[in-house]
């Protein structure tokens, strides 16, 4: 922790719209982890440990035999929702290599949404059970309808107009056009065409809410000492951290702060452990599940006073190459490729490195935070090596 | 909601909130702490014995969503539709998520007075009461 382990590879499938890959999930992850080990001029055999979040199909003892790992010295995933766990995991990664519980560590998440695994959708349940009883009977069953409940809320008590929301999507799409990779390249969001979509749940547009998409990425985890004798030069993990308010894991939007994106106490541990003000980030990735979510958890990580928000998002200052703090350079969740967030992390890195498609200059320290609005959440601050 | 739909799965700790046809939380036998949702312990002294504690059933709209797309196929017929979060009047910290009947959702607002109203649901044998809410009329108020 704190500088002594670094991202020594990034990879990734091809991505894909939902339900139109050609592969399982576990062949995409297999995919992915080998690009990502070949990129850190690593072999396949030299990977000794497997972490990964909310990953219920693609599970380290079965992917080990299927890629042939000579031994797995150790294997874990984070608590949590989901997509809030994506920096948890590197920071896992980052423990894990530190302690010399492994050596090289694999951090990986696939995805491959068949109709009934769907994110998006609900299925019927006859009863609903624990905190979802109170919710899911009133129709509260998506979590674009959780989103917009704290969403809807963050807007009234701060001044946050419509308009705020669109900047982070037409940031992620405007970063889109450049990104090769990007499911949403060729298409083009206006201002215009966000306020005419249709509404999925108010106050978010189909725009405001992520892509639902096919593919896996991953990065290779070792410590900085190792990383420097590898083919690419390292991308060390400044500061990581996973963080839970007091009663934050209360249901049914009786936290006692609610709105919040859950984002203070991690941005209080990450500031404090890197020794770094919101103010140095050079370049940021938020994993967008709503983008109202991501203004939430913009504030509470300390980039600007809520009130502020209105004013810190417009006129560009999302945007490459003219921002001051560049959003979501490779088009993120909402337009690159939904891949659980994990695609906002090899953004990440691939910024340190020089080699996004939107590459920011002279990059010192470039965040990639979680998702947002579930508890706990989880931040990670790469730097230059 | 449409007919076949999601209902509370009653247990102990939810019965109450959910068959009284009265606004009753979960409140500490021992410290007298109320919590909502009901939970497994109380959180502030960890005691495990609970009672109710009644509550008027009156509110304010603290937040609400209006969901267009229907995130399952028995939803079609029903979206759009609001749902609400209720601030009670006795104890603004408890929240409860309902619906707003009888008012088209682009009429609904933060702030907007709310009282409780009972939904009745026959289910395999059971009486549901679930907890739902109605504009505050002005000749309501006191």
């Amino acid at each position: 922790m704190f500088r002594r382990a670094a991202v020594a590879g990034v990879g990734e499938s091809d991505y894909y719209a939902r339900g139109t890959s050609p592969y399982s999930a576990t062949q995409l992850a297999a995919i992915a982890i080998r690009r990502a080990v070949e990129d850190a001029g690593l072999e396949l055999r030299q990977i000794d440990g497997l972490v990964s979040y909310l990953e219920p199909l693609v599970v380290p003892p079965k992917l080990a035999a299927l890629l042939g790992l000579d031994h797995l010295d150790f294997s874990a995933q984070t608590w949590g929702w989901g997509g809030n766990g994506v920096a948890s995991a590197v920071a896992i990664g980052d423990a894990a290599v530190t302690a010399s519980y492994a050596k090289h560590i694999v951090v990986y998440r696939a995805l491959r949404q068949a109709e009934k695994e769907r994110f998006g959708r609900s299925d019927l349940v006859p009863r609903a059970h624990g905190d979802y009883a109170f919710t899911a009977p009133y129709g509260m069953v998506t979590a674009a309808h959780v989103g917009a409940m704290q969403t809807r809320r963050f807007m009234h008590e701060h001044g946050v107009s419509q308009e705020a929301l669109a900047e982070i999507a037409l940031a992620s799409y405007a970063h889109a056009q450049h990104n090769p990779r990007a499911l949403k390249r060729g298409h083009p969001l206006t201002r215009r065409m966000y306020h005419e979509s249709r509404w999925i749940a108010e106050p978010f547009h189909v725009y405001d809410c992520c892509q639902e998409s096919d593919g896996a990425a991953a990065i290779v985890v070792t410590t900085l000492e190792r990383a420097r004798d590898l083919r690419k030069p390292p991308v060390p993990i400044l500061a990581a951290s996973q963080g839970l308010g007091y009663r934050d894991g209360v249901g049914a939007f009786n936290e006692r702060h609610f709105p919040t994106a859950h984002y203070r106490r991690v941005g209080e541990l990450l500031w404090q452990r890197a020794g770094a003000k919101p103010g140095d980030v050079d370049v940021a990735q938020f994993y967008e599940n709503f983008t109202g979510c991501v203004l939430m958890a913009i504030t509470e990580l300390g980039f600007c006073a809520p009130d502020e928000l209105e004013r810190f998002v417009s006129e560009g200052n999302l945007q490459w190459p003219n921002g001051d703090l560049p959003l979501n350079t490779s088009g993120g969740n909402l337009a690159e490729a939904y891949i659980h967030g994990f695609e906002n992390v090899n953004e990440a890195v691939r910024q340190v490195r020089g080699e996004s498609t939107c590459q920011v200059d002279q990059v010192e320290l470039s965040l990639s935070v979680s998702a947002p609005g579930y508890a706990p959440g989880s931040a990670v601050l790469f730097c230059r090596g | 909601m449409p007919d076949r739909w999601t209902l509370p799965a009653l247990d102990a700790r939810n019965r109450a909130f959910f068959t009284s046809g009265r606004l009753v939380l979960q409140k500490c036998a021992s410290c007298g702490v109320v919590q909502h949702p009901p939970e497994e312990m109380c959180h502030a002294c960890h005691s495990m014995d609970f009672e109710t504690r009644e509550c008027r059933g009156r509110g304010t709209v603290y937040s609400f969503i209006v969901a267009h797309h229907a995130a399952n196929p028995a939803l079609r017929e029903r979206v759009p539709y609001a749902v609400i979060l209720v601030s009670l009047d006795e104890m603004p910290e408890v929240r409860i998520v309902g619906n707003l009947l009888d008012v088209s959702p682009d009429r609904v607002w933060i702030g907007m007075p709310v009282r409780t109203v009972w939904e009745r649901i026959e289910e395999s044998g059971e009486t549901l009461q679930l907890p739902q809410w109605k504009a505050l009329e002005e000749d309501e108020h006191e």
